[in-house]
């Protein structure tokens, strides 16, 4: 159903829902559940007076969460003016902000756009009818035009409620994107002025771009959405949401001409700036009932997602060049990728609850769904004239010049098997689960669970004008660089090509049960076993079967007044059957009838020791210690202690990745006008991994064999530490409140390797100097932000709000080495400079008055 | 005209009385809780509220079922009524007023008599009002209540049953002895929605989870810390069918919810990215671009060893500012060329150049 024709028939409806009933939005179901902005998290909040006299009359300071945490103190009691049956509170803030520094830059504005000027800080107005319990709230923030949001909601409390929202969401891409292209943000960018497609040097092509003015690039996510939910009766329920979100933007993205690495001054390598332009329609809608014995959920999800382009164009400046001695390349320039397609989404599910007998339950959920998408493809080359390599100089092709092919046999529809997609996975998926309680000190519980994903039809790339299967490979760039290498099988005249001809169908199944009990040791001492087991079956891949056994162990002890302490270890097992290197030759030339293998066999797709490690055995350690204690009434000491330990069985490919981590946070409540708090953690990852390079394209994929010998093993080894601090204070003095928060992220990542002899490497010649491993430059980001803030009430109905928040931010990535000095490296095009560091302050004068 | 009177008035005796307390705190003090009991008023049962509102509303449907809860600890106690337990919770009750809760308990206790307000949550209360001091006399939702936790969820759930609760029972949550007191106090308005215990959502999952919380600050992060997003938008803490409380029945699923241009299907598809999404990334946040779990080409040389050039090991000799500048190192990397990694819908795009 085109997206038009589904808002035309959903949004009245809808409408009609919340006129003749209406919702509320809950954590079980969809986004949007929260609105905010960095102004309100990081400046924002003077309206917020903690109530001076406490929570209780009868007793001083702050009772604590059963977990062992401090509530906050209230905040004070609202002034409501009455206008009728109504009674409203609320209040405003605005006023203006200043950013100073590096204020494009895209890592200090990565979510956030601030504007220098005024802004609204925060409308937020609450209406109450007590006579029958009706509500209306308000609340709305902008900081920019591209930072913003509007949440409306009305309703009656235990009735019905409506919502209606808007907001748009900034994200920062790139600060330093320097474009040799115009057209940015569309889906063609043609070369600047003075850079011809396919012709242009590589010095044409930096002069170009060093007259470039950077410029930042970002997405914006427009959202509009309109909610209910509604009690029928006192056991039913009804909601529906409605949501359209709209991007538009653009991002740093690729753009493939061949190898330059393989053909210095040829081919190229080119990162464009791709278009994100598209809407996305959600609804989500169902209906609940709650007995005393039974319960039900029925609901549907549908989400249709629609791309204002369905291709993306670019031009690559760089001439071609043969290897084949006195011939030419035919003259191509123009790239394509084809954009995300159209999808549509529905997912129909309902769940059923049965009380039982020793305070137990059993619940059974299922599910179906589907995705699809039948967008029209695109042409397997964008070309006009010839292209591929033209030995003869006649610039025609023919028998004799058979490198060279018409681009009329590959540049439209009528090239494909299908002008369509038309592809579909089904889902399906079934859970049920029994919770039974035999006495005060025993909880069991069980469950089975089944998922199921079908791929509904496959693409065969098959060329009914030529006859030719496969693909053109990197817009026709090969082609026309190595003669003959055009990609496609075809019986009579490639008949040994191996080549992709087929999509792959990713069916898979997962079966899985647990079984578990917690013990009750003693009135607030736990202590629980869970059992699980998983059986995945996925279809082409490297294992038909991948199992997952785990046992965890809980414990939970909250009998000492002060102290909660919660410990849980999980011990995991993930084996399989056989694994099978290449389970993909079903979607290559090899399956063909036809087929005839080359001279020296058909290669090996990969080493056989390779394994991948979201299939590859594994046994996994995972510890996590978190207490809370209470060092005194009105103090909360929290400390954490992880650790993730993952040991793969394989040869190559990931062989450990181990995290671990601790955090300490304290905090203060002295009295409800102060509050402080300090935090600290650290944390650390390991990544071990292990590859080998090929010598020769031969049949045999073991390694030590002639293909892969040992020699050409290497070993790299990541390592990333993380450290967080911070602390706050909030203190009021009278009508006068200073808040101040200070806070410091500190990451540091080594990535170092090893290597067996200098066949392993990319390039044979670094390894002559005896040396047999090496690091790369450690990355780095560090944050230091310091926030200040002032406020003090003018009057019961005014207060002013001035703060100062700082921000210095210091980034290292070894990817981006170099690029300051050039984004064009021989056939390569950096548009974008990587990361930068920043130096930011943002100062703001609010003023709140209480309405 | 007559009622407003009456709140005025209502009004100064209030803030006389304040008066009183806040400049005699000792005196306050002094007063121990059986003091407070005999000074209680009589119970308030008879509906007279309800009678004397000027307009009769029906009880809304969500409250209509709202029952004085059951007690275990004290099987003999009765309702003793709003007014009774306001005598000596005076200051809960002035938070209290403001909050959803208080809106449609009272709006419904008014419709119908039978209908308690502060009982509803906290059981009948004339055990308690006995025996102030008495523990478990009343049903409590803090650390220092003798109802334990189990009874305390059960109370919250007799109104708040199925829905975004219908998996608590066996949930991570539930085994690990939280309460939804943990999360939630409806005792006062803290939070914009949803009676939290804190100010936001992110700040309530950071009781606990501040290691989580910390990881939001890396390089790559999603926008919780700029407070665009919320835990919830991903994690169901009341429940769900996945262990990470996932409110989806897969990973992929909830990145969908944000990311729909990558739910496909595609022509040509990349194994681990339908597998699940955090193959190659992590959710809350990486030191890396784009939240990748390890930098790239490391990332994608653990799985690429193929014939041909992914698996050569590259060294810094290859960035822009060394001896042979190499595409498959700087800069994106593998996804220079290899662009459209979650799938490309290019018949030209089995490698997903296109």
């Amino acid at each position: 159903m085109p997206l038009q024709s589904f808002a035309r028939a959903a949004l009245p409806l809808a409408v009609l829902m919340v006129l003749s009933a209406a919702s509320r939005a809950d954590s079980g179901r969809g986004v949007d559940l929260e609105f905010g902005n960095a102004l309100l998290t990081r400046a924002g909040g003077a309206n917020e007076t903690p109530d001076a006299r406490g929570t209780s009359w009868l007793r001083l300071g702050q009772r604590r969460s059963p977990s062992g945490n401090l509530y906050s103190c209230p905040l004070e009691p609202p002034t409501l003016q009455e206008i009728g049956e109504w009674e409203i509170d609320g209040h405003v803030q605005f006023g203006w902000i200043g950013t100073y520094g590096d204020e494009d830059n895209a890592l200090w504005s990565r979510y956030v756009r601030w504007d220098s000027g005024l802004i609204l800080g925060l409308l937020d107005l609450a209406l109450r009818r007590p006579a029958d319990g009706s509500y209306a709230n308000v609340r709305a923030s902008r900081i920019s035009s591209d930072d913003a949001f509007f949440d409306a909601a009305f309703g009656r409390a235990g009735s019905y409620k409506v919502q209606a929202f808007l907001r748009e969401l900034p994200n920062a891409t790139s600060d330093s994107a320097i474009s040799i292209w115009n057209g940015v943000g569309s889906n063609e960018l043609t070369l600047l002025p003075g850079l011809a497609p396919g012709a242009s040097s590589s010095g044409q092509v930096a002069a170009v771009a060093a007259g470039v003015t950077p410029q930042r690039l970002q997405v914006v996510r427009s959202k509009t959405g309109l909610g209910f939910d509604a009690y029928l009766t006192p056991r039913w329920t009804a909601y529906a949401k409605l949501s359209n979100e709209q991007r538009s933007g653009a991002r740093p993205f690729g753009g493939a001409f061949f190898y330059n690495f393989l053909f210095p001054e040829n081919a190229g390598a080119l990162e464009t700036l791709r278009p994100v332009e598209d809407s996305t329609l959600n609804f989500n809608g169902g209906l609940r009932f709650v007995g005393a014995r039974w319960r039900m959920d029925v609901a549907y999800d549908g989400s249709f997602y629609r791309d204002t382009y369905r291709r993306f164009r670019f031009e690559s400046p760089f001439a071609l060049t043969p290897t084949r001695p006195g011939a030419t390349s035919a003259p191509i320039y123009q790239g394509q990728f084809a954009l995300e397609p159209d999808n549509d989404y529905h997912n129909l599910r309902s769940s059923f609850t049965r009380r039982l007998p020793w305070n137990g339950e059993l619940r059974v959920s299922a599910a179906a769904g589907r995705m699809s998408q039948d967008d029209g493809l695109i042409a397997p080359i964008d070309c006009s004239g010839t292209f591929g390599v033209d030995i003869d100089g006649s610039g025609v092709p023919s028998a004799t010049n058979r490198f060279l092919h018409n681009c009329s046999d590959w540049n439209t529809p009528a090239a494909l098997s299908r002008d369509s997609a038309d592809l579909r996975i089904d889902t399906y998926s079934f859970d049920s689960r029994v919770t039974l309680q035999p006495s005060s000190r025993l909880n069991l519980r069980g469950g089975v669970r089944f998922n199921r994903e079908d791929y509904r039809n496959t693409y065969l790339a098959y060329n009914p004008l030529t006859g030719d299967y496969g693909y053109i490979t990197e817009n026709g760039a090969q082609a026309s660089i190595q003669a003959g290498a055009l990609g496609t099988w075809n019986p009579l005249t490639s008949p040994s090509v191996i080549t992709r001809v087929r999509s792959l169908p990713l069916d898979r199944e997962t079966h899985a049960a647990d079984l578990g009990a917690d013990w009750r040791l003693a009135e607030r001492r736990t202590l629980g076993l869970s059992l699980t087991t998983q059986r995945n079956e996925p279809t082409h891949r490297e294992r038909r079967r991948v199992v997952e056994d785990s046992a965890k162990l809980s414990f939970v002890d909250r009998s000492l007044d002060w102290l909660t302490l919660r410990a849980n270890y999980t011990w995991l097992d993930q084996h399989g059957d056989r694994y099978v290197p290449d389970p993909y030759a079903s979607a290559y030339s090899t399956s063909l009838p036809g087929f005839v293998a080359p001279v020296g066999g058909v290669p090996a797709f990969t080493v056989d020791a390779m394994r991948k490690y979201d299939l590859a055995d594994r046994r996994e350690h995972k510890l996590d210690l978190m207490a809370t204690v209470a060092p005194a009434d009105d103090m909360t000491l929290s400390a954490g202690l992880r650790g993730d330990w993952n040991d793969y069985g394989a040869q190559i490919g990931r062989q450990a990745y181990d995290r671990t981590g601790a955090h300490l946070q304290w905090e203060w409540q002295p009295s409800p006008l102060t509050h402080a708090s300090v935090h600290y953690g650290i944390d650390r990852a390991r990544l071990r991994m292990a590859n080998v390079a090929d010598v020769v394209f031969g049949p045999d994929g073991s390694l030590g064999g002639p293909d892969y010998p040992l020699n050409a093993r290497w070993w790299a080894y990541d390592k990333q530490r993380n450290r967080t601090a911070g602390a706050t204070l909030d203190h009021r003095f009278g009508p006068v409140r200073i808040d101040a928060g200070w806070s410091l992220v500190d990451a540091r990542g080594l990535t170092t390797y090893r290597f067996d002899s200098p066949v392993a490497l990319a390039y044979f010649a670094d390894g002559l100097d005896g040396a047999r491993s090496g690091s790369f430059p450690a990355t780095r980001y560090r944050v230091d932000s310091l926030t200040l803030g002032l406020s003090f009430a003018l009057s019961p109905r005014f207060s002013v709000r001035v703060f100062d928040y700082y921000e210095r931010g210091r980034v290292d990535d070894w990817h981006y080495l170099g690029l300051d000095t050039a984004r064009v490296i021989d056939h390569r095009v950096y548009s974008d400079g990587g990361p930068q560091g920043y130096t930011t302050n943002l100062i703001g004068v609010l003023l709140d008055v209480r309405l | 005209m007559t009622t407003r009177a009456v709140t005025l008035a209502g009004t100064w005796v209030y803030r006389l009385a304040l008066l009183v307390v806040l400049t005699l705190p000792s005196v306050h003090a002094q007063q121990t809780r059986e003091d407070l009991a005999r000074q209680l008023p009589a119970s308030d049962l008879s509906g007279e509220q309800a009678q004397r509102s000027a307009r009769q509303f029906l009880a809304a449907p969500g409250f209509a079922l709202a029952r004085v809860a059951d007690n275990p600890l004290a099987p003999q106690a009765t309702p003793v009524g709003e007014k009774v337990c306001i005598a000596c919770h005076q200051l809960e009750s002035e938070h209290f007023t403001h909050t959803v809760h208080a809106l449609g308990l009272h709006a419904a206790a008014k419709a119908d008599p039978a209908i308690p307000v502060c009982e509803t949550c906290h059981g009948p209360g004339s055990a308690h009002a006995r025996d102030p001091a008495g523990k478990g006399l009343i049903l409590g939702f803090t650390r220092s209540s003798a109802t334990p936790v189990a009874q305390q969820t059960r109370t919250c759930l007799t109104c708040h049953e199925g829905g975004a609760r219908d998996h608590w029972a066996g949930s991570i949550h539930q085994r690990n002895d939280l309460s939804c007191s943990d999360c939630h106090n409806p005792m006062a308005r803290f939070s914009g929605d949803g009676l939290l215990t804190k100010r936001s959502i992110n700040d309530t999952c950071a009781q606990c989870h501040n290691d989580v919380r910390m990881q939001f600050s890396r390089r790559s992060h999603m926008p919780l810390a700029e407070g665009q997003m919320s835990c919830v938008d991903c994690h169901n803490p009341h429940g769900s069918l996945t262990a990470p409380l996932l409110k989806t029945a897969t990973v992929n699923e909830t990145c969908y919810q944000c990311h729909a241009e990558k739910r496909g299907p595609f022509l040509f598809e990349h194994a681990p990215v339908r597998q699940n999404c955090l193959t190659c990334h992590t959710p809350h946040g990486s030191n890396q671009h784009a939240l990748l779990v390890a930098p790239v080409p490391f990332l994608c040389q653990q799985c690429h060893s193929q014939l041909g050039h992914p698996n050569d090991l590259l060294t810094p000799a290859s960035l822009a500012n060394g001896a042979h500048p190499d595409e498959r190192l700087m800069g994106r990397a593998c996804l220079t060329c290899h662009a459209q990694i979650h799938g490309s819908n290019a018949p030209s795009g089995p490698k997903f150049h296109e």
